[in-house]
């Protein structure tokens, strides 16, 4: 059974430090929703309101259509995996898993039964008379998970779950853990600063900065269409470039480019005069040898400053006046431009929005 | 329950009330009586503290007192560092060993260990014996009741203490600096004398500060070994208390001697933090700024450069066969130590099984006749019920109220929280013998002198420190995030203490338990002035058999302790490494 939750207005304060800000959120009942954003932005102290080890200075959460910020932990019935697994080490694996069956006072014969099938979901049925100290990592990630949702919670909080794990194992994780939660259809809220975790597995993305939420969208908006310069650098590479906006045509916007280069684009609700930030990803930017004029309203002239080979692709920086811009170009077996080159970069003006 | 989460000030007073109960009601309190009582309250006369430093003979034993207090802080120093280096370099299974060896005399009562050097080093003790059998002398040398024996005895009780103490801190640094060191070109001294001894310091401060406060409190040992001029200041007052019945002037002594004491304390804390010396895992020197221990080691360090050089030198041309012999001459020295440290208790061992009625060593024969009398003995048993029974009962207690002490030093938010721990552990800073005497003149006055209960109170007092030293370093390292897990995943409160707190923290409670019985069992003189006229605690009993005569009996005695203790240790130590192999936070893979 999946829960919605919903913030309100959450504040919270330590001391004269306003950690989290007027966070407004409606998390679908078996959604799958990330707060993403760098260290220190609150993401934690957010979780821990939910959880209940923190109480909001101001505002109201609701479970469903309970109002929890009065309910003390214990009470919540939320499932929570732990950034240190937080595996309790005196007891084996399925003393760990039942724990919060046991602490309800579930009969034995059900306890058992759920115990089963929540290893069977982590596929970890064979450790159940280990201690935590004989697990490696991942296993023991997978016992923190079978613990957090053994008693069907409303809610399943993670905390950076995957940071203490090694690369390739994070990559699987990353997909059991989407998996558990399709299988359950469980109401997930997932903490992480890193942004490839967070595109991958979230249904939404809620971006936080100095404890705000700056944009709550699903990957593929956040991606292409970043509400403002820090989710634009935060999310994935892009360029940033100082632009004002001339004047509006057809729902465009007529920009001139740094110091004197004219081009167009999208704008996100700027007037005619306005001065912004024109965001571009890497890899819309295209690359060529000067002279070759493209057939697209962005173009600017530079010269390359290095070249980075990187298997799939190359990366360059271009120098353009006072502006370095990064391409990403696809490998297709075309010749590399080598350093110094003059060159002409440009883009489509469906690829570049203008900033604040 | 409800009540006690909605406010967590009212969940701060329940747990912490106790501990400052006791702290207050029963150290601060008696301690200010005595102050107001040296100076005949509001008449403030000072004659007694005049009398105190003038009288020819009180400043004669204020500062033999001193004087033993500094050559015995010394001698066990430099008699235990190497030993605490070489623990820091051993593998973990010779170290539970060597730890054993020296955890054994650590924990045997003083009395018996004294009891041990008057049969050894007595008239007709076993040096005398075997050097007039030898033929060196011709007549026994007068080695009890002198300042030597005094010397002795106190060292041997505190080499196990300095060693644990410097250990504790010593094995923190890292060996690899004075590797990096000798990489550089320093010789092996040099790496030793420049890099390894000076990070090794403060340890050997706190070492140095414990030992010299409790030397100068000392009771025991040199009313068993010294002679009638070896008085220390501890006996001074209880003879003015006692026997003189001149209380004002014993209160004068004892404020002279907590003044002496608070002084040490405070020039030490210059150096090193305080709680270092009573718990070095705990204090973090790393981010404390350069104190006055830096400028004075800078200082030092110039003055003394050019000796420093020379002295290496030499040092170097004699220890470099020494120290590249994989430390064997550190083994031969470290075994020699625990010789030392182990053979007062094996010749009571033999001593018990000896068939003859007196003190003869080696005995002419083996018999259980002691030991028969010992079993029929009813006024020893009656003592070791007694004891037990109060052991049992101060370490309960102790161990409750050290514990929510420490769950309240280690997690509230106060700002003064390192002066509340710091207090906490201020009955270990005050000299027993003044704990003693205030606490006799205190409950005199509430009227529960020469109860059990008052006997408790005072067992408690001694004991809590360690409990709360125990108790807070484990609850340093303990994770706080599992205690959120079990809270998140339904567990209340209470179920959360019992389900996860406390049985991860058992080895703890284990320890601060048998150390706050161990503490109680062989206390002495608190026992003397409180006891009133209640069974004599084991202590008090042996206490007043020695110094009545000295038979076998007495070694039986302190066998079949030495024997429990023995048993509890290792129970214990058994205990902790099962729990800790099952608990260690490493996963092996
Ligand atoms: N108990 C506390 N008392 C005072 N300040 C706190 C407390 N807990 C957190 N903070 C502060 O609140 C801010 C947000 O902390 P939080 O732990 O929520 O960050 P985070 O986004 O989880 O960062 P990270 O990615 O590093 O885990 C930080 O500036 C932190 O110093
Ligand atoms: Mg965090």
């Amino acid at each position: 059974m999946s829960t919605s939750l919903e913030m309100k207005k959450i504040q919270k304060w330590y001391g004269a430090l306003h950690v989290v800000r007027d966070f407004d959120l409606y998390v679908k009942p078996g959604e799958f929703l990330t707060f993403l954003g760098p260290s220190g932005s609150g993401k934690t102290t957010a979780l821990k309101m939910i959880a209940g080890f923190e109480s909001p200075s101001g505002g109201d959460m609701l479970l469903g259509s309970r109002s929890i910020v009065d309910v003390p932990p214990y009470e919540r019935g939320i499932g929570m995996v732990f950034q240190n697994y937080a595996l309790f080490p005196h007891m084996t694996v399925a003393e760990n898993v039942a724990f919060p069956l046991t602490v309800r006072k579930i009969g034995r014969a059900e306890t058992e039964e759920k115990v089963l099938r929540a290893l069977q979901l982590v596929k970890m049925t064979e450790y159940r008379d280990r201690y935590p100290n004989q697990l490696s990592g991942g296993q023991q990630q997978r016992i923190a998970l079978a613990r957090a949702v053994v008693f069907n919670p409303s809610i399943l909080l993670m905390d950076e779950p995957l940071g203490a794990l090694d690369r390739n194992l994070r990559e699987h994780m990353k997909i059991e853990i989407m998996r558990i939660q399709d299988e359950l259809n469980m109401t997930v809220v997932f903490v992480t600063h890193d942004q490839d975790e967070a595109l991958t597995m979230s249904d939404r993305v809620a971006v936080i900065n100095e404890g705000r939420l700056i944009q709550v969208a699903d990957s593929r908006s956040l991606y292409y269409s970043p509400q403002d310069r820090f989710v634009a650098s935060f999310v994935g590479e892009s360029n940033l470039l100082p632009c004002r906006v001339d004047r509006i045509e057809n729902g465009a916007g007529k920009v001139t480019i740094g110091a004197a280069t004219s081009g167009v684009a999208r704008l996100s609700g700027q007037l005619g005069g306005e001065a912004g930030w024109l965001f571009v990803r890497p890899e819309h930017v295209d690359i060529g040898p000067l002279g070759v004029i493209p057939n697209t309203e962005n173009v600017l002239n530079g010269v390359v400053k290095d070249a980075l080979f990187l298997g799939e692709m190359t990366r360059y920086a271009v120098r353009c006046d006072d502006e370095t811009i990064t391409v990403k170009q696809q490998n297709r077996g075309q010749a590399q431009l080598a350093g110094g080159t003059p060159v002409t970069v440009s883009w489509d003006a469906a690829n570049c929005i203008v900033l604040n | 329950m409800k009540m006690l989460l909605a406010r967590p000030w009212l969940r701060d007073v329940v747990i912490a009330g106790p501990l400052v109960l006791l702290l207050v009601g029963f150290l601060v309190i008696p301690l200010s009586f005595i102050l107001w009582g040296s100076v005949e309250g509001t008449k403030l006369n000072f004659a007694h503290y005049a009398r105190t430093l003038t009288n020819e003979t009180n400043l004669k034993i204020l500062l033999y007192t001193l004087r033993i207090g500094l050559i015995v802080t010394l001698v066990s120093l430099v008699a235990a560092y190497p030993v605490a280096y070489l623990l820091t370099k051993i593998r973990p299974r010779a170290l539970s060993i060597v730890t054993i060896f020296i955890l054994i005399p650590l924990f045997t009562a003083f009395l018996i260990r004294t009891y041990a050097w008057i049969i050894i080093l007595g008239r007709e003790g076993i040096i005398n014996n075997t050097l007039l059998r030898l033929g060196i002398v011709s007549e026994p040398l007068p080695l009890l009741n002198t300042t030597f024996a005094v010397v002795i005895g106190m060292t041997h009780v505190f080499i196990p203490m300095a060693i644990f103490t410097m250990y504790s801190s010593m094995v923190r640094i890292d060996h690899d600096f004075a590797r990096a060191a000798q990489i550089l070109g320093a010789k092996p001294v040099q790496a030793f004398l420049r890099v390894y001894f000076p990070m090794s310091l403060p340890g050997v401060l706190s070492a140095g500060v414990l030992i010299f406060i409790i030397a100068i409190g000392f009771y025991i040992t040199p009313a068993l070994l010294g002679g009638p001029s070896d008085t220390m200041i501890s006996q001074l007052i209880v003879m003015q208390m006692t026997t003189l019945l001149n209380f004002e002037l014993s209160y004068a002594s004892s404020i002279v001697l907590l003044l002496v004491t608070i002084g040490t304390l405070f020039l030490a804390s210059l150096f090193i933090p305080l709680e270092m010396i009573w718990s070095p895992s705990i204090a973090d020197l790393s981010n404390r700024p350069p104190s006055a221990r830096t400028r004075a080691l800078k200082g030092a360090k110039q003055v003394f450069d050019p000796v420093l050089v020379v002295f290496e030198m030499l040092v170097h041309a004699i220890t470099k066969p020494l120290l590249t012999r994989k430390s064997r001459w550190l083994w031969v020295y470290t075994i020699a130590v625990l010789v030392f440290l182990t053979a007062p208790l094996i010749v009571i061992v033999v001593l018990s099984f000896s068939s003859s009625p007196f003190v003869v060593f080696p005995p002419p024969g083996f018999s259980l006749q002691w030991w028969e009398k010992l079993a029929n003995a009813t006024d020893w048993q009656a003592s070791f019920l007694f004891s037990t029974k109060l052991g049992l009962t101060s370490a309960l207690l102790a161990t409750i109220i050290g514990t929510m002490g420490a769950f309240w030093l280690v997690r509230t938010t106060l700002p003064i929280k390192r002066a509340l721990f710091l207090f906490s552990l201020s009955p270990l800073m005050v000299p027993v013998v003044i704990i003693a005497t205030s606490l006799y003149v205190f409950e005199a006055r509430i009227h529960v002198l020469g109860s059990f209960i008052g006997l408790v109170i005072g067992h408690v007092l001694l004991s809590v420190p360690y409990v709360i030293v125990v108790m807070s370093a484990a609850l340093r390292g303990f994770d706080p995030s599992l205690e959120r897990a079990a809270a998140v995943h339904g567990a209340r409160p209470i179920q959360v203490l019992r389900l996860v707190t406390l049985p991860i923290l058992k080895p703890a409670l284990i320890t601060a338990g048998l150390l706050a019985f161990l503490t109680s069992f062989d206390e002495l003189l608190v026992s003397i002035f409180l006891l009133g006229r209640q069974t004599s605690t084991l202590p008090m009993k042996f206490w007043g058999d020695i110094k009545f005569q000295v038979n076998p009996l007495l070694s039986t005695a302190s066998t079949f302790i030495v024997a429990l203790v023995i048993v509890s240790i290792l129970t214990v130590q058994w205990i902790r490494v099962r729990h800790e192999k099952r608990t260690s936070a490493s996963a092996n893979n």
